[in-house]
């Protein structure tokens, strides 16, 4: 089950919101989200909901232990834990990726295992290992209640693509959550916001990428290479902000409040920036668990950041173009470091976007080609190593029957909303246009979703896979 | 070793990182200074452990909120005065 699918948004949202609103206090109103929770996620992989439960269970019992008396015990379970967390990782997302490279490397054959992707896997063992952690640095106490903790680790909203919540985002809401009118009204608006995001833009993005790059890619013109990745860029940027807009709105409607995942990524003038700006939770997650790891003399800070920007790259995939893409980010962020902030800063600023957006284009293009031979045709490409011409046909014909869609998907990836809105509030009896304005867009959101919902082929999101 | 006397130490710490003078307060948190991002936190700290002949625990590093926060760490487990 996806959230945007007509079943999920029309039927199993509005009974859960239902029922969870007639339940008398909060601990039956925590009830009913647990059950919808696991409902949740056997719909959708329920083979693996025992691992679900078994994980859960230990890492509350771990998380137990961690906050006893005993030192020797609780430094025990924090390494138990975090190896136990990583290994479901190991095993379920990368035993065939490193099988197939150690047969690669010693010439072996080793059986490949085929083992089934448990559904969220990347998302909630790092809830775990948040969890552990911050019981560990004495930032949280640990759970009391298993079935909270259930909860925690269950909760539909996020489960299966993020944010990546942490407890002690959302501990105090766990046991009282205040729901008021506006709440509802934020979340459904959200609802709306990222329905349409995924839906509208990333899905008929989704067509021109599969044009441009799904065929033979050394055909393509050096423009069309640039175009297609911008494409992408942009698919991505639609489709994941628009998951997390849903899982945030969806998470208010029952008072809580999760972090922000995006915030306009594509103003930023550095890649720093860019990172601080798209999937926040994962790039704060490995700064505060991972880029302090390395505890050894001053080599610790490039260390620290290389083990981030790979992981971050690995973790979105078992494949090396993955990995390639994390590298390639942290270089540029690693090169913005050595230069430093303040000569950054007196480069001109349309030169900054250019070189911010430059870069961003081409990771997006290593992104897209977990093919190795196709991910270089595509490199060699932007450079015009294919001998292709500059400009191509295919470009210009994807262009014209595209353009609407296309500009609408590049101005509304920059705060234009935000800005109107706010212009608009300043002016006298703006406040009620702007409400009366955002309530009529996000209705027709919806309602032009839903249509499209219905008669479209619909894509699954794209971080599910991850 | 004084409170004042740590902050007087940090001033000068955070004055050569980013090049410019800079007074410390309890409630200094990184979004009050330009450019104390996760990585300059590593100088930061990696100087502030060298000045004062101390380590800050892994925990520590990534959950301290303010200055104050670090000066109590570093009051408790200074070697170096």
């Amino acid at each position: 089950m996806l959230f945007a699918d007509p079943f999920f948004l029309y039927f199993f949202l509005p009974i859960c919101t239902v029922l969870y609103f007639v339940s008398k206090n909060g601990r039956y109103r925590n009830a009913v989200l647990l059950f919808f929770s696991l409902l949740f996620y056997a719909w959708g992989d329920l083979k693996s909901l025992p691992l679900l439960l078994a994980a859960a269970a230990l890492n509350f019992f771990l998380g137990r232990l961690i906050a006893g008396k005993r030192p020797a015990a609780a430094k025990a379970a924090l390494v138990c834990g975090i190896l136990f967390d990583l290994g479901l990782l190991v095993v379920f997302k990368y035993s065939a990726f490193f099988t197939e490279n150690f047969n690669a490397l010693t010439g072996l054959s080793l059986p490949v295992p085929e083992i089934a992707f448990p559904l969220g896997v990347s998302f909630y063992t790092f809830r775990l290992i948040s969890y552990l952690l911050d019981v560990r640095w004495e930032k949280i106490p640990p759970e009391k209640s298993f079935s909270r903790f259930l909860l925690y680790v269950s909760l539909f909203p996020c489960t299966v693509a993020g944010p990546v919540v942490r407890y002690a985002d959302i501990s105090e809401e766990m046991r009282i959550r205040e729901i008021s009118v506006e709440d509802l009204y934020a979340g459904v608006s959200r609802i709306a916001v990222g329905l349409g995001k995924k839906v509208i833009l990333a899905d008929l993005l989704a067509g021109i990428t599969e044009e441009l790059f799904a065929g033979e890619i050394a055909s393509l013109s050096v423009l069309g290479c640039w175009y297609g990745a911008v494409v992408y860029a942009l698919q991505m940027y639609y489709d994941f902000s628009g998951y997390s807009d849903m899982a945030i709105g969806i998470a208010r409607l029952f008072g809580f409040h999760f972090p922000e995942n995006f915030n306009y990524p594509f103003v930023c003038k550095t890649i720093a920036e860019f990172w601080q700006r798209w999937h926040i939770t994962l790039g704060s997650f490995f700064r505060d668990y991972l880029l302090y790891v390395p505890i050894f003399g001053s080599p610790r800070k490039y260390l620290g950041l290389f083990l981030v920007w790979f992981s971050t790259g690995l973790w979105h995939g078992a494949s090396w173009n993955f990995v390639i893409w994390g590298l390639y980010f942290g270089l540029f962020i690693l090169l913005e470091n050595l230069i430093g902030k303040k000569r950054i800063k007196k480069i001109p600023v349309p030169v900054r976007h250019l070189y911010t957006k430059l870069v961003i284009t081409v990771g997006f293009g290593i992104f897209y080609f977990t093919d190795t031979a196709r991910l270089g045709a595509f490199l060699a490409g932007l450079f015009g190593g294919n001998g292709n011409p500059f400009f191509g046909e295919t470009l210009l014909y994807s262009l014209a029957s595209n353009a609407f869609l296309l500009a609408a998907a590049v101005l509304f990836s920059l705060p234009v909303v935000p800005w109107v809105k706010k212009k608009l509030e300043e002016t006298p009896g703006g406040l009620i246009a702007s409400g009366i304005f955002t309530t009529a867009a996000n209705v027709t959101l919806l309602v032009v979703s839903t249509v499209l919902m219905i008669t479209a082929e619909s894509h699954p999101f794209l971080y599910a896979h991850f | 070793m004084t409170k004042e006397a740590v902050y007087v130490a940090l001033n000068k710490i955070f004055s050569d990182i980013f090049d410019e003078p800079i007074t410390l307060f309890p409630e200094t948190t990184a979004k009050d200074i330009d450019g104390w991002d996760s990585l300059e936190h590593i100088n930061i700290i990696h100087s502030v452990e060298r000045r004062f002949g101390m380590k800050f625990k892994m925990g520590e590093i990534s959950t301290m909120k303010c200055v104050g926060e670090m000066v109590d760490i570093i009051l408790a487990r200074a070697t170096k005065g």
